[in-house]
């Protein structure tokens, strides 16, 4: 047991999944943290992406990885649609968090059937999938399929440089404060409408470009995107809620749960260990792994 | 005068020409509902599409054959949500609402076990086709009928036997926690202990796991001769990419479900050669005329392989119902002799019904060899050898 969990092949497997939960995360995180935004149509957005990559592929027979440009400004559309339609009015209005985040709630509901329904309308809910990047490359006892390599590095590169946006740029700082503290930003001059609708955009794009990432991988279908909403949700929690570093340290230790736990206990016991351990987690550190990003 | 007498004759014809479709035919109303949206509605497609193709093959050869009367197929269908209670509601309202002529099969066996109880309540016969469970013998025979063979308590000792047969002697298994998958697990436990064949590793999985690294690597370690994944669709693909990431070489490979399916071998291509699933249909049985125009007819309408089990059993559950119909009309008493004593020449060979199962086709196995998945088990409609 313990060359298993010692093995290269289980870290490489809690690397891939942990760094495509975290930039799911991330892409939730954006929204929450910037408007306090509950988007429980999340996972769908996954689902756009995969089903776009996989278009992509099918029509053109050119890799999705040379898509994902296109797919994250898709994503961005969604997510800017989404913002002019249902929540600019009311952000505007300066509402209670706590009601922005029930109304939320609600109107992404509403969304996610919609989007699930008019996809499974255009394209069937027959599962789809397609081969790329399909070739095995070995190191050692390490063994990796092409499209899990490429879905690891383009997550840690994406991840890196929203990182290093939200760090080193003038933009990224705005959207930090937006996070940190609403009417404080909008107190000291920023845009909080530009920064509201540069951080849905992106979140939506990120989220899209997971979607992608997956669609090498997974099954396809207009329904495939529920585990992943709830795999974000619980991503940002146990990072802190808005806390985007938190929420992709949280998405890494999601990975390493889940690959670890299966492995020491048993797969069936997956989802008691996962969801236990969140919960815990909430239970002794309910601000999240770094404390929440924004206050009240 | 004239010009009154004129226009008299101009109305009438007129009125004549609009009152000529009422002298055609009305169509045959068909109802069904379907997993459209929900947690099946992934499976669903294949049903529905095999539907849709008997209706518009029928339509296009004049009609279904009514006692001897061409009549058009209309189909009168809900969206069930997956929801087996809400299906069994629908079929009630297309019994006493739509007041439709027939009804077609849902998609799943809590489905069918839930509208049995509607077609016992209103004797209006159903020939079922999804659904595989010891259950549907509890069900109360004379309304409808199963015609598959892939049922838990046969699946076991087949597979076992096969295994057998191939000189395995020991397994791996890894089951969904879904009901068919443990309804199978719980039969062929038992069935590998009689052919003494060796259990080295028995592990569930749920049915939202996301990698199965941790399970293949136990499975490697333990070096049983033959896998058995108990699969569904989406974990079969998991299994499938992460199998062959991590270099799973056995003799022998079986998935219970998914293997079947269009985009398992478009994504899986040459990869998946050798792996067997669950399955009495190919197109590759030259006994069983019908099979490879049905393929054929599926590829060209939809641009994809039909489900060996699922579109075959829809379209098979359709050529039933038209046989029966032609001999015995739309009177539903008549209907459910016809149906329960008759014999049928379906694109699965022959088959009959001895209360309510199929008692010809057997619980069969198939293995995708190249481009082609062949029926591999039992040797009485085998197409090709196991590989």
């Amino acid at each position: 047991m313990l060359d298993i969990i010692l093995s290269p092949q289980l870290f490489f497997a809690a690397a891939v999944l942990g760094s495509l939960y975290a930039l799911i995360g991330l892409g939730l995180n954006l929204v929450y943290g910037t408007m306090r935004l509950l988007n429980i149509a999340h996972g769908d957005i996954v689902m756009l992406g995969a089903f776009s990559a996989f278009w992509w592929f099918t029509l053109t027979g050119f890799s999705p990885l040379l898509a994902l440009p296109v797919i994250a400004a898709l994503g961005a559309m969604i997510g800017l649609c989404l913002y002019i339609l249902l929540f600019r009015r009311q952000l505007a209005q300066g509402l209670d968090p706590v009601v922005i985040e029930a109304r939320s709630l609600l109107l992404f509901f509403g969304v996610s059937v919609v989007i699930q329904n008019v996809t499974a309308l255009l394209f069937t809910a027959t599962p789809r999938a397609y081969r790329h990047l399909d070739e095995v490359f070995r190191i050692g006892d390490l063994a990796m399929t092409g499209s899990r390599i490429a879905a690891l590095a383009c997550s840690v590169v994406l991840l890196i440089a929203m990182l290093v946006f939200l760090k080193k740029t003038l933009f990224g700082i705005e959207v930090r404060a937006l996070i940190q503290h609403r009417e404080a930003a909008r107190i000291v001059g920023i845009n909080v409408e530009k920064v509201q609708i540069v951080a849905i955009s992106m979140g939506f794009g990120v989220t899209a470009v997971a979607g992608a990432l997956l669609s090498m991988t997974e099954l396809i279908t207009p329904f495939m995107g529920f585990r992943f909403t709830i795999a974000s949700f619980v991503v940002i929690i146990l990072g802190g809620l808005g806390n985007i570093k938190g929420g992709i340290m949280a998405g890494f230790l999601l990975g390493l749960l889940e690959i670890y736990a299966v492995t020491i206990f048993s797969a069936e016991a997956r989802s008691i260990l996962i969801y236990g351990c969140f919960v815990l987690a909430i239970v002794l550190r309910p601000q999240g792994l770094l404390g929440i990003g924004k206050k009240a | 005068m004239i010009r009154r007498q004129l226009f008299g004759i101009a109305l009438g014809s007129a009125l004549a020409t609009l009152a000529m479709p009422v002298w055609a035919e009305d169509p045959v109303k068909i109802g069904y509902t379907m997993a459209r949206t929900g947690l099946f509605a992934e499976a669903a497609p294949s049903q529905e599409n095999a539907y849709a193709l008997w209706q518009e093959q029928v339509n296009a050869a004049g009609g279904l054959d009514v006692n001897g009367v061409k009549r058009m197929i209309e189909f009168v269908s809900y969206d069930d949500e997956s929801d087996p209670a809400k299906s069994a509601q629908l079929y009630e309202r297309l019994i006493t609402s739509d007041k439709v002529d027939l009804l077609l099969a849902p998609w799943g066996t809590p489905h069918h076990l839930n509208v049995a109880g509607v077609a016992e309540r209103y004797g209006f016969p159903i020939v079922g086709n999804t659904a595989a469970s010891v259950a549907i013998r509890e069900v109360q025979p004379g309304n409808i009928w199963f015609p598959t063979s892939a049922i838990p308590d046969k699946i076991g000792p087949e597979l076992a036997a096969m295994l057998a047969e191939a000189g395995v002697g020991s397994v791996s298994i890894i089951a969904n926690v879904l009901p068919f998958s443990q309804e199978n697990l719980a039969f062929l436990t038992v069935a590998l202990k009689a052919a003494n064949i060796e259990i080295k590793m028995s592990e569930n999985y749920p049915p939202d796991i996301s990698d199965m690294t941790p399970l293949i690597t136990q499975m490697k370690s333990a070096g049983a001769d033959a896998v058995l994944a108990l699969t569904y669709p989406a974990d079969a693909f998991l299994y499938m990419g992460q199998a062959r990431e991590l270099g799973l070489k056995t003799d022998l490979q079986f998935m219970l479900i998914g293997p079947t399916i269009d985009a398992f071998n478009k994504a899986f291509g040459p990869a998946a050669d050798g792996v067997v699933t669950l399955a009495h249909w190919s197109p590759a049985q030259s006994d069983w005329p019908r099979a490879k125009p049905f393929f054929d007819a599926y590829v060209a309408k939809f641009n994809q392989e039909p489900d060996y089990l699922d579109s075959a059993l829809a379209y098979m559950s359709a050529e039933i119902l038209t046989q029966a119909v032609a001999k015995a009309g739309l009177n539903k008493d008549a209907l459910r002799q016809a149906i329960a004593s008759g014999s049928f020449d379906t694109i699965n060979g022959e088959v009959r019904f001895d209360g309510v199962q199929n008692s010809v086709t057997p619980t069969a196995f198939v293995q995708r060899q190249g481009d082609v998945t062949e029926l591999v088990w039992p040797k009485s409609i085998a197409t090709a050898p196991l590989k």
